[in-house]
């Protein structure tokens, strides 16, 4: 039988898949490129959340504040009005994730494409709806779900960590076998990628992305179909779009195979049942309908209402899960008393507002040179999952840096320069005189002091006198803590030899973003009495 | 020539300099220590090397060496927490022009060394002049029997160990426990694991890692010193610029004559004590010949 498959349509499609690997690589050098780039100013890598229009909105309900950067998701909102959702088909990089998996389950038949009864596709309407409902009452769930936010946290936070394990892994081999200037080439390079590799929940985020990897088993573009409320967002945008699906009925022998391999659920066919709203625009029915039936022509007239099947009742009730999730995400005692451990990256907001703002995109946690912004799990309550905290036992704040307020894309960490940074106090150290060499065994040590940052120290040294058991007394210097210029930075916690529980820590009090969270009144601190 | 020979044949050189010190001196020969004076860092060090016989002297033809600065700190040149990387550079430049096969600057700092390798100037001063500036690589530590007295064993990058020759190029900076961070403070960068604990015994710990790494050269840049809230500094009101570079083999004399640019008596610090009662150097000034010279 002779081929008569669009040619037009195939070529269209390769452009897609061309444009798809094209923004999926950017992502992935903008991700690379979020590291200390030997200069004090980064240069704008967190650009793609700023093309997302839902982060826009959910960002702007939820704080009030609009920042000018999400202009550009004007541009994809625009662009969505006109062509669809091509966004979801041709850019979004965890689209193009879950795509090239479903495209490996099919070719090893793990996943069957069939026909779709269901009419799942609704589930992320409601979803949407949950996030903007919270959103407008102030609660920001959107980086939990957001396409961007999820890829990058999980990248950043799971991915890149195994990445860098197994290759370093595969040093270690190299070494092994005296491949050794193999193992110095690809460990210098490794080296200048600077990639985080220590992450508290590095095995869930990893393990939970996957997951969302291994649905595509069950349906190509499970996560798209069903979930995402950007795909969502932009579905909703899509109504009017004017590049509509058309089955030529004349050459069509109704053999359903466009509606079985449709990536997003859209059903091509029959052709009045097409749904613009899920359509990704991925041109694979048009591409392999046998008789080159489906088109996509040019036409202005808005679609009917039916497209999307919103039940009025279920969007009341969502729209209650939505306000009624508020209350119960802020049931915790974060709100009540600030978390010791909660110490948030200099240039924070105040928790409050900076709740309302950050994303949890790990934008910050990726680019932190010592590694030491972590995903918190529970120290900022039920909302706070996945918000960024330093964790010193891994990592410390770096005194001439200030990368991580520099990369968030919503502001929840305010841009600052180094010395702006520097006048940010993130917490305060104390010495725990009952683990510190020096004031429990009377042994030398300052390293704590030698580490401190700031001219001069916040970490002053003292004669002190240590009686041993055996009668025998010590005079080492000991550590004592300036509470005029501590930051809370935490090297001195990070650097302790007293390695599984430093005998000095850091905590939260003093933080310059909290009225509440503080130590000394301003009266009694900034008069002499104080040492 | 190989490493163990020559550092056998720097043992006896200065052994018997230690036994008769005045040997050269009283020639009007090679000095122990050149001292110079200037305005450009190169220049001093060149100047200084130059004073000392030539770099020759001290690197044959085809050798590898290892240049050890100190890249402790995420800090600017200006800031005097890192050693210059003008010297660094000039030591390079001197290194392949004496014949060296290969140059190699390496440290292992403080604060991460993508920063400090960067803001210290050295990576792109040194990588100009032709050298390796690698990261530290913890694959490549290896612990290590030091010999030492208070340290039998340590983990070493084995950089400092597969190498012909090895050049110490320290700054001159307070510091709180072994009040001065010298060159044989400097070694504390050649180790890898739990380093900081060597500072419940850094004075003796500082002695025996000099010992054992032996370097050919010490150049030590005191051409802006740090002088109080050591060894990071962080205000430009705790450097005070002396201008001056020190070369020589002696490096217990190096340190101890560093040690009075920073206003500490030599004889008050317990590291120069130890390392004379070893007999690894000379720490009494008015028994080495220093040649002043100022550009």
């Amino acid at each position: 039988m002779k081929n008569v498959r669009s040619k037009k349509y195939r070529g269209i499609q390769n452009l897609r898949i061309l444009s798809q690997a094209v923004f999926f690589f950017l992502f992935f050098y903008l991700l690379l490129q979020t590291r200390f780039p030997e200069d004090d100013y980064i240069g704008r890598v967190e650009v793609f959340f700023h093309f997302d229009p839902l982060l826009a909105l959910t960002t702007f309900l939820a704080s009030h504040v609009f920042f000018a950067s999400f202009l550009l998701a004007l541009i994809t909102l625009v662009l969505t009005f006109v062509w669809g959702r091509f966004f979801c088909g041709w850019i979004c990089p965890l689209g193009t994730i879950h795509q090239f998996f479903a495209f490996i389950f099919k070719k090893t038949k793990l996943l069957k494409p069939k026909l779709p009864k269901d009419n799942h596709t609704i589930w992320k309407y409601y979803l949407l709806l949950v996030v903007l409902v919270g959103a407008v009452f102030s609660l920001n769930l959107v980086g939990i779900l957001d396409p961007f936010s999820l890829l990058y946290r999980s990248f950043a936070v799971g991915f890149m960590p195994a990445i860098t394990y197994t290759v370093n892994s595969f040093i270690t081999i190299l070494y092994q076998i005296n491949w050794t200037s193999l193992g110095d080439a690809l460990f210098q390079i490794f080296e200048m990628l600077d990639i985080n590799s220590t992450f508290i929940q590095g095995f869930f985020l990893g393990t939970l992305f996957l997951g969302l990897i291994l649905l595509n088993m069950t349906r190509e573009r499970f996560w798209c179909r069903y979930l995402c409320p950007l795909g969502a967002f932009l579905g909703l945008a899509a109504r009017w779009n004017i590049l509509k699906l058309r089955v030529n009925q004349e050459k069509c022998i109704e053999c359903g195979l466009c509606t079985r391999q449709c990536q997003t659920q859209a059903n091509p066919f029959p052709n009045e049942d097409w749904k613009s709203s899920e359509c990704d625009y991925c041109f694979t029915c048009s591409a392999i309908c046998p008789t080159a039936a489906i088109q996509f022509p040019l036409r202005a007239k808005p679609e009917s209402l039916k497209a999307i099947d919103l039940d009025r009742r279920r969007v009341l009730l969502t729209t209650f899960v939505g306000a009624l999730a508020v209350p119960f995400f802020r049931l915790t005692p974060a709100r009540i008393r600030a978390s010791e451990k909660l110490i948030r990256p200099p240039g924070a907001l105040p928790e409050e507002e900076f709740l309302r703002r950050c994303i949890k995109c790990g934008e910050c946690m990726k680019v932190c040179p010592t590694n030491g912004l972590q995903p918190v799990i529970s120290e900022a309550g039920p909302e706070g999952l996945w918000t960024p905290r330093l964790d010193m036992e891994i990592g410390y704040c770096e005194y001439y840096c200030s990368l991580c307020t520099q990369v968030c894309p919503t502001g929840a960490i305010q841009e600052l320069t180094i010395e702006e940074k520097n006048k940010q106090i993130m917490g305060t150290a104390w010495v725990n005189r009952n683990r510190c060499i020096p004031w429990k065994f009377g042994n030398p040590c300052i390293v704590c002091e030698e580490h401190c940052p700031v001219s001069p120290k916040a970490i002053q040294l003292t004669k002190i006198e240590v009686t041993l058991k055996d009668g025998t007394v010590k005079t080492p210097l000991a550590p004592v803590i300036d509470l005029e210029t501590c930051t809370g930075c935490g090297i001195c916690e990070n650097k302790c030899p007293v390695v599984d529980k430093p005998a000095i820590y850091v905590t939260s009090v003093g933080e310059s973003r909290s009225e509440r969270n503080q130590l000394l009144l301003d009266v009694i601190k900034s008069s002499e009495g104080i040492t | 020539m190989e490493r163990r020979a020559f550092l056998k044949d720097i043992a006896i050189g200065s052994a018997l300099l230690n036994l008769n010190p005045g040997i050269l001196a009283q020639g009007g020969g090679t000095p122990d220590l050149a001292q110079v004076t200037g305005e450009d860092p190169a220049q001093l060090t060149k100047e200084a090397i130059r004073i000392l016989g030539g770099m020759g002297t001290f690197v044959s033809k085809g050798d590898k060496v290892l240049v050890k600065p100190n890249i402790g700190w995420d800090r600017t040149p200006q800031l005097a927490a890192c050693t210059n990387p003008d010297i660094v550079k000039a030591l390079v430049e001197l290194c392949f022009e004496a014949g060296a096969k290969e140059v190699t600057v390496l440290d292992n700092p403080c604060n991460p060394a993508r920063r400090t390798y960067s803001r210290s100037g050295i990576s792109k001063a040194a990588k100009a002049a032709g050298a390796k500036v690698p990261y530290p690589n913890d694959h490549k530590l290896k612990k290590t029997a030091l010999q030492g007295e208070s340290l039998k064993e340590w983990e070493i990058y084995s950089d400092f160990i597969e190498t012909d020759k090895i050049i110490n190029v320290p700054a001159t900076k307070h510091h709180s426990l072994s009040r001065v961070t010298l060159g044989m403070k400097n070694w504390l960068g050649a180790c890898g694991g739990n380093r900081n604990q060597l500072h419940q015994g850094l004075d003796a710990a500082m002695v025996d890692l000099a010992a054992f790494f032996k370097p050919a050269l010490t150049v030590l840049d005191a051409y802006r010193v740090l002088f109080r809230n050591g060894p990071q500094g962080g205000r430009l009101s705790d450097v005070k610029e002396l201008k001056t570079v020190v070369a020589g083999v002696d490096y217990v004399a190096i340190d101890a004559l560093g040690s009075t640019f920073l206003d500490v008596d030599p004889q008050e610090l317990r590291f120069l004590q130890l390392a004379q009662e070893r007999g690894l150097g000379e720490s009494q000034l008015e028994k080495v010949f220093i040649e002043k010279r100022t550009l």
